[in-house]
């Protein structure tokens, strides 16, 4: 029997969620109370913060970019925003903050997408300078931690609404609200065929740079949306907030099958890829597996999910490519 | 050479004393064109002629150093694609202007997307894309399973039929095609060769920018040759056949060896 080809397609399409769903049922099997409702809110809970820099650098690599400054960008505007309404501005109400961190990050990824959009200079180098940069502001406004954090940061991270955590329904808001975006709005269109073919948009109107400017600058805000949601999670604001979590919003976005190349992956995609690394270090930490081992099944997991999503691409075009394959021998 | 019923019409677009220098490069020199509603001109030259640089001026890419261009009788000024496609010049560019990871409907509406309104936010209307590609891709006999399929799996010619799609669906006036035949399969070329029939069939201009003279003679209504950035002649499709085509190219290259 043949499976029909749209189900083929869609299971292609989808495949981080089918192994999303295997890796559950192995840890279920084989850790007690890793399968309740309890403990899959708090997979969700905890892959929050790492899931805003996850969707940062997905929009980043679709157009054909990247941006490694998007934890330190969190960490900076999570540090400052702290400071301001810790110790410059005590009078701003505890809400401002909320708004401020999203600004400051939305600014710090403007900067970037200032060089890489207006300047067109390499997005590595600039990315790179203002990792560098906004690393070491971070360290310079605080060395140590801001532990009596204004209690409005805290309710977007740390609150929760019944069983549910207010951070995960900011991911999954953020999650519909970028899908839309993505696929169906002209900037989304923008933004994949920017990535996809910059010279051929170029030639069809598109203006290449802002596009760029404004994806960076998305991009910013998302970085900052995490910073607040690590506050709320860490319940205070240490100088090492979201260190090297650059890595793994590259693994993320990568797992979930975002190609490097640009123009190609899915947010829905990205949002598995989030997951994934929070199922297994779920898992890890209820098996009190050594933190170093932990690092290392990170690294391999990202191995084979750069090796699944080749052969998939492959098979993806495999599934698609018969039809035209017909034509080709007509016209030999 | 003009001909009686060409010179009573009104050019669509025309070209007098045009100049561009590419630094210290005279790349057009003093050139004048001129083309009609409805007809194909084909221009022809050998590389470096100034042809692409007289194509580009067209349609915006690059502006002219000097001399006018009139659009229906007035003078514009081109001065960005945008410009152009809004006059009804649109360009095709070989297969480089696609996106191999978008679908071919995306690809035809790309930048120009059909929205529908819902309070202050424009959605993409996939359902009119999805149902305009059909129908351009049906009229121009397009071999494509389906409007989602994604271009990078299309042949060459079937990636010009989506960029010459754009024109038609724009109403373009003047559809300026860029070597349109040049990295195709023989196929391939009878395909562009139909589709550029089809514009004419619509009443749509086009030029055929090549350097395959077969190819151009086959399609063409009327033929522009330059050289050395500069007009060596200009002739209708009864006054002159290939050989005589291919003479007006060679010879002007001879003289320029012995000057």
């Amino acid at each position: 029997m043949k499976i029909p080809e749209k189900l083929q397609l869609t299971l292609v399409e989808y495949l981080i969620w089918v192994i999303i769903i295997i890796t559950f049922i192995i840890f279920s099997l084989t850790i007690p109370r890793y399968f309740t409702l309890k403990n899959i809110l708090f997979i969700l809970y905890v892959a929050a913060p790492l899931g805003f820099l996850v969707f940062g650098e997905s929009v980043a690599l679709l157009t054909g970019n990247m941006d490694l400054s998007l934890a330190q960008n969190a960490g900076l505007s999570a540090m400052l925003v702290g400071v301001i309404l810790v110790d410059w501005a005590p009078w701003l109400p505890g809400w401002f903050g909320i708004v401020l961190i999203v600004l400051v990050g939305a600014l710090l990824g403007a900067i970037n997408g200032f060089f890489i959009g207006k300047l067109d200079i390499n997005p590595f180098l600039i990315t790179l300078s203002t990792f560098l940069m906004f690393d070491w502001a971070t360290y310079y406004l605080r060395r140590g931690a801001i532990v009596n954090v204004p209690k409005a940061l805290l309710v977007a991270g740390g609150g929760r609404i019944g069983l549910i955590y207010n951070a995960i329904l900011i991911l999954l808001g953020i999650t519909v609200f970028l899908y839309i975006l993505l696929e169906h709005t002209r900037f989304g269109n923008a933004i994949r065929s920017t990535g996809g073919n910059p010279q051929a948009s170029a030639m069809l109107g598109i203006n290449v740079g802002i596009v760029n400017f404004w994806t960076f600058t998305l991009g910013g805000a998302l970085a900052g949306v995490s910073g607040l949601l690590y506050i709320g999670y860490l319940k205070c604001i240490p100088s090492t907030i979201a260190d090297g979590a650059i890595f793994l919003a590259f693994a993320g976005a990568i797992i979930g099958g975002v190609s490097l190349k640009g123009g190609r992956g899915s947010i829905i995609g990205a949002l598995g890829g989030v997951i994934l690394i929070g199922v297994i270090d779920a898992g890890c930490t209820m098996t009190a597996i050594d933190p170093a081992l932990r690092g290392i099944l990170n690294g391999f997991v990202l191995l084979i999910a750069i090796l699944i999503n080749r052969s998939r691409d492959s098979l993806r075009d495999h599934i698609l490519m018969p039809k035209i394959r017909t034509e080709v021998r007509i016209k030999k | 050479m003009k001909s009686k019923d060409s010179v009573k019409k009104e050019p669509l677009i025309s070209g007098h004393k045009i100049n561009k220098y590419y630094g210290k490069i005279h790349a057009l020199k003093d050139l004048d064109f001129e083309v009609y509603p409805g007809e194909i001109l084909g221009l022809i030259g050998d590389n470096g002629a100034g042809k692409s640089t007289l194509i580009k001026i067209i349609s915006g890419v690059i502006p002219k150093n000097s001399g006018q261009i009139c659009w229906k009788g007035k003078e514009v000024n081109i001065s960005s694609v945008k410009q152009a496609r809004n006059l009804g010049i649109e360009t095709v560019y070989q297969d480089r202007a696609v996106v191999g990871c978008l679908s071919v409907a995306q690809n035809i509406f790309l930048g120009r997307e059909p929205v529908f309104s819902w309070g202050p936010f424009k959605f993409l209307n996939k359902k009119k894309m999805y149902q305009e590609t059909s129908k351009l891709a049906h009229n121009l006999k397009l071999n494509i399973p389906s409007p989602d399929q994604e271009v990078r799996f299309c042949s060459g010619g079937e990636m010009q039929g989506t960029a010459i799609s754009r024109a038609m669906y724009f109403k373009a006036e003047l559809v300026v095609l860029d070597e349109p035949t040049t990295a195709l399969a023989i196929s391939g070329v009878q395909k562009v060769l139909a589709f550029v029939e089809q514009l004419k069939k619509e009443n749509i201009a086009s030029i055929f920018v090549t350097h395959n003279l077969h190819h151009v003679y086959a399609a063409a209504d009327r033929f522009l040759v330059m050289a050395q950035g500069g007009k060596v002649a200009e002739a209708k499709k009864e006054e002159i056949d290939v050989e005589g085509l291919t003479n007006l190219q060679l010879r002007k290259n001879e003289e320029n060896i012995s000057n």
